[in-house]
This record gives C-alpha cells, structure tokens and sequence, in this order.
C-alpha cells in the first residue's frame, strides 16, 4: 500500500528521511511545477526555480506544518507565498495585470492564432482573478482551501472566480465569434 | 440551456489544461540541494550536553563553598534602596518581554511562510 502524504511527513519529521521527501516531491511536483507556469505566464525556467524554492521551504520549514489542513494546501500556499516575493522583487505585482489585460485586449496586438487558447485567456485575467480560477478550477481547490492559500477571506475568494470565469467565458466567447 | 452548455465547457477545458508534468529529473536535482541530514546522534549529543550542565553545577556549587554565594546575593539585595531593586524588575522585565516578542515574531513568520 503506497504511504500517505502525513505517513512520508511523519518519516521526514522522525527520520529525516531524505527518500520520504523525494517522495512527496514527486507526488506533488507537478501540480505545483503546474500552477507556477500559469501564474509566471509560462515561463518554464523561473516556474521551475519557484517550484525549487517551494520544496526546499517545505523542508526548512515542515515542523510548522500541523496536519490542519491537506499537504498539498499548504505546498500550494508556500508556492503562492515564493511567486509573490517573487513577483515583489521583479515588481510586478497585480497592477502590471490591469495594463496588460487592457493592452491585449486590443484587437490588433491580440494573436490571432492563440484566439482559441483558454491558457492564453486566463494569462490575460489580473492575478487574484487568476490565481483564484487555477486553485479551485485546475487544481481542484475548494473556496476555503483557496483563501488559506492566498491569505484572502472566502468570500473574496468567491467573487473572484465568479468574476475571473465570466471575464474567461466573455473572451472566449468574444474570440469564438471573431 | 445554451448557458449551461458554456459553462459546462469552460469547466472541461479548465481541467483539461492541466496535464501532468513529467519529473524530469526535477525531484532528483532537488533532493541534491536538500541540507545534510541530521547525524543519527542527536539524542547522544544531548546526554553530553546534559552531563556537561551537571558537572557545571556540581564544581560551581562546590567552589563557591555549597552554595553561600546565594545567601550572600540575597542579603546584598535585601540591603539594596528599593528604589535600585524597582530598576532591576522593571530592566528584566522588559528584556524577558523583548526576548518572548521576538521569538513570537519569528516562531508566527516562519508558520506562514507556510
């Protein structure tokens, strides 16, 4: 029977079992390597360095992490907390996604080729809409699991995938009539 | 109906857009990053430390003649103005305050940083 994410914690917490936490990497690795990509807009190299640092914080960091909630929750909340510092140092933070959104949308400078592309549609959505539709749509993410995540309350969480999916089904929409 | 079907949509391609990442080698380059592991000794070291503090006990209870320098510390703060003994309270106090905030502090970073 394959271990369970408390029983590989447990071992790394006792032991410092270094094979534990490989092992938990590779459980993960790809969800968290995934959400990076979507919230860096796909830049494969820095999602990959955020996605290090992530596990590496895990690790300095796991006797902080209580059981409370699942472990992917709180991986997800270390690799939310690394993009933002990130971001924060490259200032581009929120903001930048407002004028960016706007410029896009601009039918000139919009690819035609990507019009179909639901991946491209939600790197046009600002970050906390963004952020909100990849943790509860794509990573499956319930509400409250989210808004631990990103440090937001629940309802906030809500309005912005209400929001982010409408915004998401406008352009789709916009660009399947185009 | 039309709504419903949109929605339905949108639904399916958001979770189809999330395929598996292979490891790649990414797992491996981690764990090479990992600090070492802790020496299998850690409770060794802490019966060293612990006999080491004993031993510190017993020379220092030995050579200040069983223990009279505390006597003699008591009644030198007994003869103290109360006013110097005001001091020292209020100076610990704040120091053990500044000691438990910071600690506080850093303790309530670390667990969010998760």
């Amino acid at each position: 029977m394959p271990l369970t994410d408390a029983d590989l914690v447990a071992r790394v917490l006792v032991d410092d079992d270094h094979h534990a936490f490989a092992e938990l990497v590779r459980n993960h690795q790809s969800a968290i390597r995934g959400l990076l990509r979507q919230l860096t807009r796909s830049d494969l190299a820095l999602a990959d360095d955020l996605a290090q640092e992530t596990f590496l914080r895990a690790y300095k960091h796991i006797r902080s992490f209580r059981g409370e909630a699942k472990f992917s929750t709180w991986l997800y909340r270390i690799a939310y907390n690394c993009f933002r510092e990130d971001a924060r140092k490259r200032k581009e933070l929120v903001g930048i996604d407002e004028t960016l959104l706007e410029a896009q949308e601009d039918p000139q400078t919009t690819d035609l080729a990507l019009k179909h592309d639901l991946m491209h549609a939600l790197q046009l959505l600002p970050l906390h809409e963004r952020s909100a539709i990849l943790l509860c749509c794509q990573n499956g993410l319930s509400h409250d699991e989210a808004a631990r995540v990103l440090e937001i309350p629940l309802g906030t969480v809500k309005t912005n995938v209400l929001r982010g999916r409408e915004k998401l089904k406008k352009t789709l929409a916009a660009w399947g009539a185009a | 109906m039309e709504e419903q079907f949109q929605e339905d949509w949108l639904e399916a391609r958001l979770h189809e857009e999330s395929p598996y990442i292979d490891d790649g080698g990414f797992t491996a380059q981690l764990v090479q990053k990992l600090p070492p592991r802790r020496a299998a000794g850690g409770s060794f070291r802490g019966a060293i430390l612990l006999c080491v503090t004993l031993l510190a006990c017993v020379v220092t209870y030995l050579v200040s003649g069983g223990g009279r320098f505390l006597v003699s510390a008591v009644n030198d703060l007994a003869a103290m103005p109360l006013w110097i003994l005001y001091v020292v309270a209020i100076f610990c106090g704040v120091v053990v305050t500044a000691v438990a905030a910071s600690v506080a502090y850093f303790q309530a970073r670390a667990e969010t940083l998760g």
